[in-house]
């Protein structure tokens, strides 16, 4: 009888293996646990991209509803969701623009050129559509840091009190907003 | 109209898969010879329609028929007709129907080989084939056609394929990874036959023993340039980083490995049989999970494959119904089997249990590790990752028995042994490995630590091992030409796998230990020096490829002032991505390899490079073709192939 018991080992074993693999292929892996989620907006204090005499804090932010959009021209993605992006600030959605370089790696003692990436945002927002209200350059990646950020394009949704409701990763078109993003927002405005 | 005909030619070639599983299987069930005799050439039907849709599909993608999503996503007008070539396997879909290529045409190949077969069997095996055959094919036809159109509104210029498969290790990487996996469904189907047959003897074992053998050398050789190409390309010089889509190759590897020594057992001493069985069923099983791992995207893995959670629920479903089919096939059929064999404990039966252990063992670490983040969080334990270290320390742990047994196992025989005269050649051999690797590394290198000596000696150990069997095999005979003439080739495929292996410890052990890099601003002008070698970097100049452009570094690199070679180091900007490209430099050689990335521009006409030195580096991938050879040398064994002609005239 244990003959019996031990063939069937295997196939019990598998059996419990596709359970874990069934309810795997629903869960999204890229879904971050964010440890900023429900929390407030990281404090920064940072200079605009398009203007290093303008700097921006979480203060300035407070009392609108809006996305932090992670982006940077790099990113192919990034520019991908640009298009959808403006679709919906066009519709009154706020979105304000963390910039990420990626090339520059102060470590390495790279040398970065202000003027040459304005002129390449320029041109990449007037081709693809300028989502932003503006730009915040977070060039040593202080905040991207504080708020978890594994990568681009990712974007925050950020309530008026300024906490933290969203953290998506990867690209937002109409299927995620429609998921993912609007049941939130209406339960903001009941 | 083309690649509709393409599509057609694969619903036809999923009729005759369906025929070809329901005919022989049926056949074989009811004992109708007819219905058996028809299975060869529908095996060779349906492969004729898929090869003629593959080729269809690069038809179009070599005319840039960009109104097909797939040529437009994954190629372009700009393309090298290469890279075109290549495309075709670049993407999901494509990848999908070169599966199917391999799929259908080792089908066909079983259909050519098998003549000898009794057709009960034969049937059932062609019958299995096929009915694999129909899942993929329904895959592909149901939920990635790569023949989609993209009208009414297609682009004028496709996408580009990927810079980083733009690569001539991908040209040949996976097509070899997809013969190994699918030559594993050969061991499959003769498992699954056998236990149909409810006859596991030491027939099964021969048959399928040369089909495990070529499905393991093509996923060994794949492996290995996988490997190559992640150092070659992707410009930080490792060559595994424990990816999940790296570790859904390596665990069909592991299993399959063990299956090779199991069969060896099965077919000389008919014993191990029912768990010989489970291996075949598992290194094919681990090989369809690999691909769901890979496919479905439950996992992140740098590998970005397109995620969608239907295909992935079709993948699981196929999993599902072939893994858990099989597997209460083999739980009804096991407890009839049984082993004819005894054996003591010092024999080469134990031995070769215990290399089968460690295999299974490894096989679990990265199997755990690849998918316990997932369950953890399944399990709403929240999310962990587990990284390389841990895999690394684990291997470190269990490939120091493994190598120690892998030294002592070829001296044993079959049944019993006596271990005393055993033991002293054990002992001589150990001494002269401390000895050897003492030499080799302390002339080397000034410092040597504990864990890298132990692991060189190991190495050492396992060739001195091979050597010392080999010798006194030959011994035994009454010339030394003759000795060799009888060794056979089955033997020198052990020595090849086994020297193999030993080559990639100790090249994974050096590399690690000293391997040095330097991240360095240099103008014009400038030198650095990395060990033995300076490096004069004598500039930048433009470069511009069919479909990129960039900058080159020149690099001269020298020894004590003498002239060893000049680098480019490339930096690639790709036209249609515009995505950047390090093409990294090396200088290979058989002792060390020379890596040199370019980094940013840096003010003054200074740029940003880092320097590698790899010490040993190279025989990593020595080892890897060693160890595919030996799966190559054994079909040309003379013994084998006599049996099987033998057989033939019953």
């Amino acid at each position: 009888m244990n003959r019996k018991i031990l063939g069937f080992l295997p196939f019990l074993i598998f059996v419990l293996l596709c359970v874990f693999l069934y309810q795997g292929l629903f869960g999204n892996p890229r879904e971050l646990q964010t440890g900023r989620l429900g929390q407030t907006m990281p404090s920064f204090n940072l200079p605009d991209l398009m203007d290093e005499n303008k700097r921006w804090t979480e203060k300035e932010l407070l009392g609108e509803v809006y996305l932090m959009n992670v982006w940077g021209t790099w990113c192919p993605t990034c520019i991908a969701e640009l298009g959808y992006l403006t679709k919906l600030r066009e519709q009154g959605v706020k979105i304000v623009g963390l910039y990420y370089e990626q090339a520059y790696d102060p470590d390495f003692g790279d040398h970065f050129d202000i003027n040459a990436l304005r002129e390449e945002v320029d041109t990449m927002l007037s081709r693809a559509g300028n989502p932003y209200q503006f730009n915040i350059l977070d060039l040593e990646r202080s905040l991207a840091l504080d708020l978890g950020v594994s990568g681009a394009p990712e974007t925050f949704l950020v309530d008026k009190e300024g906490t933290i409701l969203l953290h998506h990763t990867g690209d937002i078109n109409q299927r995620v907003w429609r998921n993912k993003f609007l049941p939130v927002l209406e339960e903001l405005q009941p | 109209m083309i690649p509709e005909i393409g599509y057609f030619a694969l619903v036809l070639a999923m009729a005759l898969s369906l025929l070809l599983c329901i005919f022989p299987l049926w056949g074989a069930y009811t004992g109708n010879l007819r219905l058996m005799r028809a299975a060869p050439s529908l095996a060779l039907g349906q492969c004729l329609f898929v090869l003629f849709s593959f080729g269809i599909l690069i038809y179009i993608t070599l005319t840039d028929d960009f109104t097909v999503a797939y040529v437009a996503h994954h190629s372009s007008s700009t393309l090298p007709w290469y890279y075109k070539v290549t495309s075709t396997w670049g993407g999901h879909e494509g990848a999908i129907l070169l599966w199917l290529v391999m799929q259908s045409s080792w089908t066909a190949l079983v259909a050519l080989m098998s003549k000898s077969l009794p057709w009960v069997l034969r049937a059932r095996v062609l019958g299995v084939l096929g009915f694999l055959g129909v899942g993929f094919m329904l895959y592909t036809l149901w939920m990635s056609s790569p023949f989609e159109r993209l009208l009414p509104y297609f682009p004028v210029e496709g996408r580009d394929l990927n810079p980083l498969l733009q690569d001539p290790g991908m040209i040949i990487h996976p097509p070899l990874l997809y013969m190994g996996y699918v030559g594993l469904s050969v061991s499959f189907s003769f498992a699954i036959a056998a236990l149909l047959t409810g006859k596991l003897d030491n027939t099964w074992a021969k048959w399928s023993r040369p089909w495990t053998m070529v499905a393991w050398a093509f996923l060994t050789l794949g492996i290995t340039i996988g490997s190559w190409w992640a150092y070659a390309e992707l410009g930080w010089g490792g060559w595994w980083f424990w990816d999940p889509v790296e570790n859904a190759s390596l665990m069909p590897w592991l299993v399959a490995t063990a299956l090779l020594h199991s069969l060896a057992v099965t077919e000389k001493r008919g014993v191990f049989k029912s768990w010989t069985v489970l291996l075949a069923i598992a290194a094919f099983s681990l090989c369809l999970l690999g691909t769901f791992i890979v496919r479905s995207g439950i996992i992140v893995s740098v590998h970005a494959f397109a995620t969608d959670p239907d295909r992935g629920l079709y993948i699981l479903s196929f999993l599902a119904v072939v893994v858990g089919g099989s597997l209460a096939l083999y739980a009804a059929r096991v407890s009839q089997v049984h082993s004819e064999g005894r054996y003591r404990f010092a024999s080469r039966e134990v031995a070769l249990w215990l290399n089968n252990i460690f295999l299974v063992v490894a096989t679990l670490i990265v199997l755990l590790g690849t998918l316990l983040p997932m369950i953890h969080k399944e399990l709403g334990l929240g999310s962990i990752s587990i990284g390389v270290p841990f895999f690394n320390q684990m291997f470190a742990i269990l490939i120091v028995p493994f190598a120690l047994l892998l030294g002592i196992a070829p001296m044993l025989r079959w049944k019993q042994n006596t271990l005393s005269p055993l033991a002293k050649k054990w002992l001589v051999n150990v001494a002269l490995s401390l000895v050897a690797t003492a030499a080799w590394l302390f002339s080397s290198y000034e410092q040597v630590s504990a864990l890298t000596f132990m692991a060189t000696v190991l190495a050492v150990w396992i060739v001195f091992s091979t050597i010392a069997d080999l010798l006194q095999k030959v011994s035994l005979q009454t010339s030394i030409s003759e000795g060799f003439k009888r060794l056979g080739l089955s033997y020198w495929a052990m020595v090849l796998g086994h020297v193999g292996l030993a080559f990639v410890i100790a090249s994974v052990t050096l590399t690690s230990a000293y391997s040095v890099e330097r991240a360095v601003a240099m103008k014009p002008g400038d030198i650095a020096t990395l060990n033995e070698y300076q490096y004069r970097f004598d500039g930048v100049k433009e470069i511009r490829g069919p479909n990129y452009s960039g900058h080159a570094g020149v690099v001269t690199v020298l020894k004590n002032d003498e002239f060893i070679t000049e680098l480019y180091a490339e930096k690639r900007l790709y036209d249609i991505g515009m995505q950047f490209m390090t093409e990294a430099a090396i200088d290979d050689g058989f002792f060390r390899d020379l890596y040199l990335a370019l980094g940013e521009q840096m003010s003054q006409g200074a740029w940003s490079l880092r320097i590698y030195h790899k010490p040993y580096v190279r025989w990593m991938w020595l080892g890897g073709i060693l160890i595919s050879l030996a799966g190559f040398v054994v079909l040309a064994d003379k013994r084998y192939r006599r049996r099987v002609k033998k057989e033939a005239q019953v």
